[in-house]
């Protein structure tokens, strides 16, 4: 009898082990249920006021894109160039925006990529703006480090589809949704890499500045932020790229701009209009690449003449 | 036993007859693919014909995810995967004919669920709180009623997905009606996320929402939308085939027309016609009701429940409707298995 019991006791451990003791259906349904529903509601109260903060953002990028599009193409070649040449003071990278944008417009991509190319901008002066702040006030607390690392590891790591739902739901679709959709993937890497840059700068050095009677406030400006800026721009470079790379997912969302026919292309397999494309959004990233990286290139080399 | 074995024969030729006696006395239907389209719908039949056709009929069943438009393709090119249950042949017209025409592939059944549709929908409130706007011309004058978030003196019409088939129809038909110089922009919300989400978040918000969508849905049952109807006559195949749901470079005049009558078959490739034997005749007889569909729509969207766990729900639920569809031992056969 008791042997009995011991079996069967056996029996249901071995069931329970084998499968995760998980809440039961029902329990779940009413979770994710009681979950949208406090977030319909907080949709309702708040979704108008938020809209309502974001509209001049909004009229802002609206303005911005038809101020690109409407633009003649030769001034945007020249004010192309004339950026990269400012940015790298290289022939190469000048020459090579210049004819991958001569490209682009051949292909008949224009307007498209200046759809593209206000979004993307705006998201990276926006990712700047509140980054590099984030990311000085991180290097001065440890405390402080301690929570928002978390936070941006969950910002680059989670899909992004799971953040458009919220965020349709609270502004609709359009450019703000999709603005933010594009900063919290890419804001990240400017965060992280303006803390490190001010983390790594020589401790002689800041205590040579305290020698000589430098306040916090000079410290931080006159010697820790200028010894970071090669690490800052890498950080503002791979929030460009990580930028480009969401151009797709925003125009899920109603974003008008490049990733538009690359949604088309992925859903009738045509093949060229996605290949064209996604080459076009390839030659953006490049040449913001090639110019953002030879500018700070420059700062350091600039840095070391000095020493 | 016998009278069934009797009936069959009444019903059937003597190929099908062996067909059927061979598959439901060794189990056997061979292994099949159906395409589980990605809307709620396609993935809730999809999933029932795969309950049925595993435990009824004792076919192996692989479920393909897929868009119309690729699983098509798929299906057409390569034969696989061998029943599309709930395709919207608008979209693919003219390569499926072809195919239907060279035998690659056949139609079973003309319209699995009933009174379904294209269209374009407003919000409940809007239809109640303007109800001499009942028409889509009548709604084309008032662009004002829906201003765009970003430019508010123009109207937003909300249009398809880029990439859809009725992306095309609805460019065409925004033209076809004047719809710019109206004071209306087309809006493409970019993808199903973004089209539910409009309107979603216009019917939570008290906001009006005018754009395109289609039936039976979750959408259109749990919103209440209501379809508004074209004054315009349907202005015949050639304006529409030869022209609406054309790219706009080869629809050089549009005519204004009402929406066509979306077709909806259950096609099914050669190979499986030759061997699938009673399941065909399944597939050719299972019409879901159109109420019923949008009812078990809304129970997955509030339940969140995924296609698989609405199958099993509709055939504990709704056995007086699927029961008919098949005979009454593969009926046992599957409730055995619920």
């Amino acid at each position: 009898m008791s042997r009995k019991n011991k079996e069967s006791r056996g029996i249901a451990v071995m069931e329970w082990l084998a499968e995760f003791p998980s809440l039961d259906r029902r329990e779940l349904s009413n979770m994710k249920k009681g979950i949208d529903g406090a977030f319909r509601e907080f949709s309702r109260a708040y979704g108008e006021g938020l809209e309502a903060f974001f509209y001049p953002l909004l009229k802002f990028m609206v303005w911005f894109e038809k101020l690109l599009q409407a633009t003649p193409w030769p001034i945007i070649l020249v004010v192309v160039a004339g950026l990269s040449w400012l940015g790298s003071r290289s022939v190469k990278v000048t020459v090579g925006a210049v004819i991958a944008f001569i490209a682009i417009g051949i292909f008949g991509m224009w307007e498209d990529t200046m759809s593209t190319l206000a979004i993307i901008s705006v998201a990276t002066i926006i990712c700047i703006a509140v980054g590099i702040p984030i990311g000085i006030l991180m290097a001065r607390s440890d405390r402080l480090q301690g929570l928002i690392t978390p936070v941006l590891d969950v910002m680059q790591t989670i899909p992004s589809f799971v953040y458009l739902i919220p965020v349709v739901m609270l502004l609709g679709i359009g450019k703000v949704p999709g603005l933010l959709a594009v900063c919290i993937y890419a804001m990240p890497p400017i965060v992280r890499l303006t803390n490190l840059g001010i983390r790594l700068v020589d401790r002689d050095v800041l205590e040579a500045a305290t020698a000589f009677g430098a306040s916090p406030k000079q410290k931080l400006w006159g010697v820790q932020v200028p010894l970071a800026l090669p690490n800052i721009f890498a950080g503002v470079n791979q929030t460009i790229m990580m930028a480009l790379s969401m151009v797709v997912v925003a125009s899920m969302i109603g974003v008008q701009g490049l990733g538009v026919p690359v949604l088309r292309a992925i859903s009738n397999q045509y093949l060229a209009l996605g290949v064209m494309n996604g080459l076009a959004i390839v030659a953006l990233a490049i040449i913001f690449d090639r110019v953002s990286q030879t500018f700070g290139k420059r700062l350091q080399a600039h840095r070391k003449g000095h020493h | 036993m016998k009278m069934t074995k009797l009936a069959l024969a009444a019903l059937g030729t003597t190929l099908t007859l062996a067909g059927a006696a061979k598959a439901e006395s060794h189990g056997e239907c061979g292994a099949i693919s159906i395409a589980e389209w990605n809307w709620a719908s396609g993935e809730l039949m999809a999933n029932v014909d795969k309950i049925i056709l595993e435990e009824g009929y004792g076919c192996e069943v692989t479920l393909v995810p897929g868009a119309t438009t690729t699983t098509f393709a798929s299906m057409n090119e390569k034969a696989q995967p061998d029943v599309a249950g709930e395709l919207w042949i608008n979209a693919v017209r003219d390569q499926l004919d072809n195919a239907i025409a060279e035998g690659r592939l056949h139609s079973v059944l003309d319209g699995p669920i009933t009174e379904l549709g294209e269209g374009w929908w407003v919000t409940p409130k809007f239809a109640a709180d303007h109800p001499e706007l009942n028409t889509v011309e009548k709604v084309l004058e008032h662009p004002e009623l829906f201003p765009n978030a970003e430019d508010e003196s123009k109207g937003a019409f909300i249009g398809c997905p880029a990439g859809w088939g009725c992306q095309l129809v609805n460019a065409n038909l925004f033209r076809a009606f004047d719809m710019e110089e109206k004071g209306w922009v087309l809006v493409d919300p970019g993808s199903a996320a973004g089209l539910d989400g409009s309107m979603a978040k216009a019917v939570e918000r008290d906001q009006n929402w005018f754009g395109y969508y289609w039936s039976p849905t979750a959408m259109i049952g749990k919103y209440e939308m209501v379809l508004l109807p074209f004054e315009a006559e349907y202005a015949g195949d050639d304006n529409w085939n030869g022209c609406i749901a054309l790219a706009e470079q080869d629809c050089a005049d549009p005519k204004p027309t009402a929406w066509t009558k979306s077709e909806v078959h259950t096609v099914i490739t050669d190979e499986f016609k030759k061997k699938g034997g009673p399941a065909v005749d399944y597939l050719s007889k299972r019409i879901f009701p159109g109420a019923i569909m949008n009812g078990m729509l809304v129970y997955m969207q509030d339940e969140q429940a995924g296609g698989e766990d609405a199958a099993f729900e509709f055939l504990e639920k709704h056995g007086d409707i699927w029961e008919s569809w098949v005979s009454p031992e593969v009926a046992e056969k599957v409730k055995s298995a619920l």
